[in-house]
């Protein structure tokens, strides 16, 4: 039931050296390498900082966290989710010259998409962390909360990663069909609005599975939640990855045959 | 015999649709959509092991599809595989990212192989050196040339050391002194006792390279076996020499010519005897419902002798002089020809590859040159004049029945001061039938090579060098013929010259077919061989 990601683990070494490749192939040629990575989010964060805090005048502190600094975790948390989504769905389409070609595992190719989206956010993180720490004074014991719930968002992405890669593989359309639907999630999100304002609604946006991981973030720097503290949200998050662990599964076994002919 | 790679059975289908909807509409409907196409249909092969195999065939024919299914690129749709051992699948681009530099794609290629990077790091001092890239290995792949790029690719892989080396086509690329030290290598791969599957469609690559060789024709194996025999069947077929079916004949047959024991004899020709054998696919010799067939590469005129059982296999003998006319200069071909009863007899080419040739030699006067050979594992006879016959045809005309050519003939250096210094004859040969008719030439006088210059820069005589013949056109049947010319000297030495009519002078034959009570005949230069077609009038016109 499990047999990919086992394959992924004992893979684990070639999963770390190709995403490492995948790195310096995004960036070869450029003169300052990986600062883009860095330049492009932070660009992003202020931008939306300047759009609803001074144009939109919506930028009040949310329960006693400053604006900038919230929507600037929650952007963090996106950014992660955001690529980590965007580059497995492809990863077999956008390897396929290096799969007609040589015999590996490819079933190994989502997880080093998410490896490599998590070693760019990992960069992120650290510089809006040492902003954060220096300007906030935000570093608290919940801080450790944050491996949590990084190894959480990598897990619910290599679930995502395992279903969607093999049908993207497969039709074209598919993956069409989710670009629309990270553009829905990005504003589904509440990442530049809270889901507390809501009401009725706050169930149902809590339903995504992005909003846990962007909402642990902030609980880890600004309001000293645990995960511990909302049981059934965290069992409701698990079991949902569970099921995308076994529907990948399932779906990569199933579609293999397939897409290697197609691709 | 150890096995490296040995395939069962195997097929590998792939869905074509023509409505990009089709496989939607197949799942909603349950109705099928798509064309079957078979890539690969029922192969059972095995590689053994420490050899380099040849796998052979055209564009599309499913041999790449073959070796990836061995890679495990692609999966099968039936059948079984099993592989002992690492292998390395190299083709000109496979895994070599061209935003990165040489140096890092040497890193990606050899972690998508399973190594580590202290593996690597070991190697690629090595791997740098074998492509010669020297300072470009630090280049961006996209500026390299494509002969630059399979360097790359090839270097990395026969470093790290596979147990099976798959090599696609790569070679085609490299310059010459590269290709032989891949061919170095590839020989210390096989002395280390790791097998090599090469793939082409370049049969004497194979030939030279690999000891065994397997074609592979829309999918199905055709045969596998010893690569000289195979690549030798191979070019046949590719040279549309034989159909495919006509392949398939001479495999489900084993044969061999063993031995050819041939003379040449003063004014008789030559005399050729051959042994050999020839078996069906139950072991059992059979010589005697086969016929020895040899052909005239040119027309296809064949001449047929049966073969006689002797000892363990056949033998045959032939001399020149029982076919008299078919031996004339030309290229033939030594066929067998079986027929079983049913159906169309199946012929090929007896093969020769390892036959002992015994040759007695009596060259003094005789006919012809005789010559033969074993060209691409087949026997072959190459007759050519004694000399050189100069001869053109001066005019053609038609007048009631009959049909008149006039032209010249001679052999420089020997003069033709009378009448009876030489006779000729005028043959046409029907291309269809090769029933031929013979018509005598008479010879007449005429100054025009003797007062050539060109012709006849020593200013000898050759006054009687006029040909005229006239054939009778009732005498021919509907269809194409060719003509011959014999020259046949009267005093020494006394050659028999025999030549195609050449006719290059085109304004001075007539240009429209001549219309004769309900047919019609052409003479047709258009080769400046002459040739002649009779047709029925009425058929003509209403195909017009």
């Amino acid at each position: 039931m499990f047999t990919i990601y086992m394959e992924m683990w004992n893979r684990r070494k070639m999963i770390h050296s190709l995403s490492l490749q995948e790195m310096k192939r995004e960036y070869a040629g450029t003169l300052f390498g990986f600062v883009w990575g860095l330049v492009n989010p932070l660009m992003r964060i202020a931008v939306f900082w300047f759009v609803f805090s001074i144009g939109a005048r919506a930028g009040g502190p949310v329960n006693g966290a400053p604006y900038f600094a919230w929507l600037a975790i929650g952007m963090v948390a996106w950014f992660l989710l955001n690529d980590g989504f965007r580059l497995t769905q492809k990863s077999f389409r956008s390897k396929r010259s290096i799969i007609k070609n040589t015999p590996f595992p490819i079933a190994i190719l989502p997880a080093v998409q998410i490896l490599y989206s998590y070693y760019i956010h990992l960069i992120l993180l650290a510089v809006i962390f040492t902003g954060m720490a220096f300007t906030l004074q935000t570093v608290s014991i919940y801080n450790l909360q944050l491996i949590y719930y990084d190894f959480a968002a990598l897990m619910l992405l290599l679930g995502i990663g395992s279903v969607t890669a093999p049908l993207v593989a497969v039709s074209k359309d598919f993956g069409r069909f989710l670009d629309t639907v990270l553009v829905f999630l990005f504003w589904m999100t509440p990442i530049f609005w809270s889901a507390d304002n809501l009401g009725v609604l706050e169930r149902i946006v809590k339903l995504n599975p992005f909003h846990y991981i962007v909402q642990g973030y902030r609980d880890s720097f600004f309001y000293g939640i645990g995960f511990w503290d909302q049981p059934v949200y965290t069992l409701y998050f698990w079991g949902l990855v569970l099921t995308f662990f076994l529907l990948g599964n399932y779906l990569h076994k199933r579609l293999k045959p397939i897409f290697l002919d197609t691709l | 015999m150890e096995i490296a790679v040995s395939v069962k059975n195997l097929t590998k289908k792939y869905s074509l649709y023509q409505d990009p909807w089709g496989p939607i509409k197949e799942v909603v409907t349950r109705k099928k959509f798509h064309k079957d196409f078979y890539a690969l249909r029922n192969v059972s092969l095995d590689f053994p092991k420490g050899e380099s195999i040849g796998v052979l065939g055209k564009n599309g024919s499913g041999k790449s599809t073959l070796l990836k299914v061995i890679a495990g690129i692609t999966q099968p749709t039936n059948g079984t595989l099993d592989v002992k051992g690492s292998i390395v699948f190299l083709d000109v681009s496979s895994g070599i990212d061209s935003e990165l530099s040489g140096y890092e794609n040497i890193f990606m290629k050899g972690t998508l192989l399973g190594f580590t990077k202290g593996e690597i790091l070991e190697k690629v001092e090595d791997i740098i050196e074998f492509s010669e890239l020297g300072e470009f290995i630090s280049q961006p792949v996209k500026n390299y040339s494509a002969g630059m790029k399979s360097k790359l690719g090839f270097a990395i892989s026969v470093n790290v050391d596979p147990d099976i080396l798959i090599v696609d086509e790569a070679l085609a690329v490299g310059d010459s002194v590269f290709r032989k030290k891949c061919m170095k290598k590839m020989d210390e791969f096989k002395k280390q006792g790791k097998t090599i599957i090469f793939v082409s469609h370049d049969h004497n690559a194979v030939e030279s390279f690999c000891s065994k060789a397997a074609w592979i024709h829309q999918g199905e194996l055709i045969t596998y076996g010893d690569s000289k025999f195979v690549s030798s069947l191979y070019e046949e077929f590719m040279n549309g020499k034989k159909t495919i079916d006509s392949v398939r004949a001479s495999i489900d047959y084993e044969h061999s010519i063993e031995q050819i024991s041939y003379g040449t004899f003063k004014d008789e020709g030559f005399t050729i005897r051959l042994k050999g054998y020839i078996h069906d696919t139950h072991q059992q010799d059979i010589s005697e419902k086969t016929f020895l067939v040899i052909r005239d590469v040119r027309t296809g005129e064949t001449a047929t002798k049966p073969l006689s059982k002797s000892g363990k296999g056949f033998s045959v003998q032939l001399n020149a002089k029982e076919h008299s006319m078919f031996f004339k200069p030309g290229k033939y071909s030594f066929n067998a020809r079986i027929s079983d009863g049913s159906g169309e007899p199946a012929e090929f080419s007896l093969w020769a590859g390892k036959a002992e040739i015994r040759q007695h030699l009596e060259n003094r006067n005789n006919r012809f040159n005789y010559q033969f050979s074993i060209q691409k594992n087949i026997l072959e006879l190459s007759i050519g004049n004694l000399d050189k016959l100069e001869q053109q045809v001066n005019k053609i005309w038609f007048d009631d029945k009959y049909a008149y050519i006039e032209g010249v003939a001679f052999v420089r250096g020997y003069e033709t001061r009378t009448a009876e210094a030489a006779s000729m004859m005028y043959y046409m040969t029907n291309l269809a039938s090769y029933e031929r008719l013979a018509f005598p030439a008479v010879i007449s006088e005429t100054e025009e090579i003797t007062e050539n210059p060109v012709y006849n820069p020593q200013g000898k005589v050759y006054n009687f060098s006029r040909f005229s013949v006239a054939i009778d056109l009732s005498r021919l049947e509907n269809g194409l013929y060719e003509s011959h010319l014999t020259y046949q000297m009267h005093h020494a030495p006394g050659y028999e010259l025999v030549n195609l009519v050449w006719a290059s002078k085109q304004p001075e034959y007539p240009s429209s077919p001549y219309i004769l009570a309900n047919q019609t005949i052409e003479a047709i230069t258009a080769t400046k061989y002459l040739r002649w077609e009779k047709k029925d009038h009425q058929l003509q016109e209403a195909i017009q």
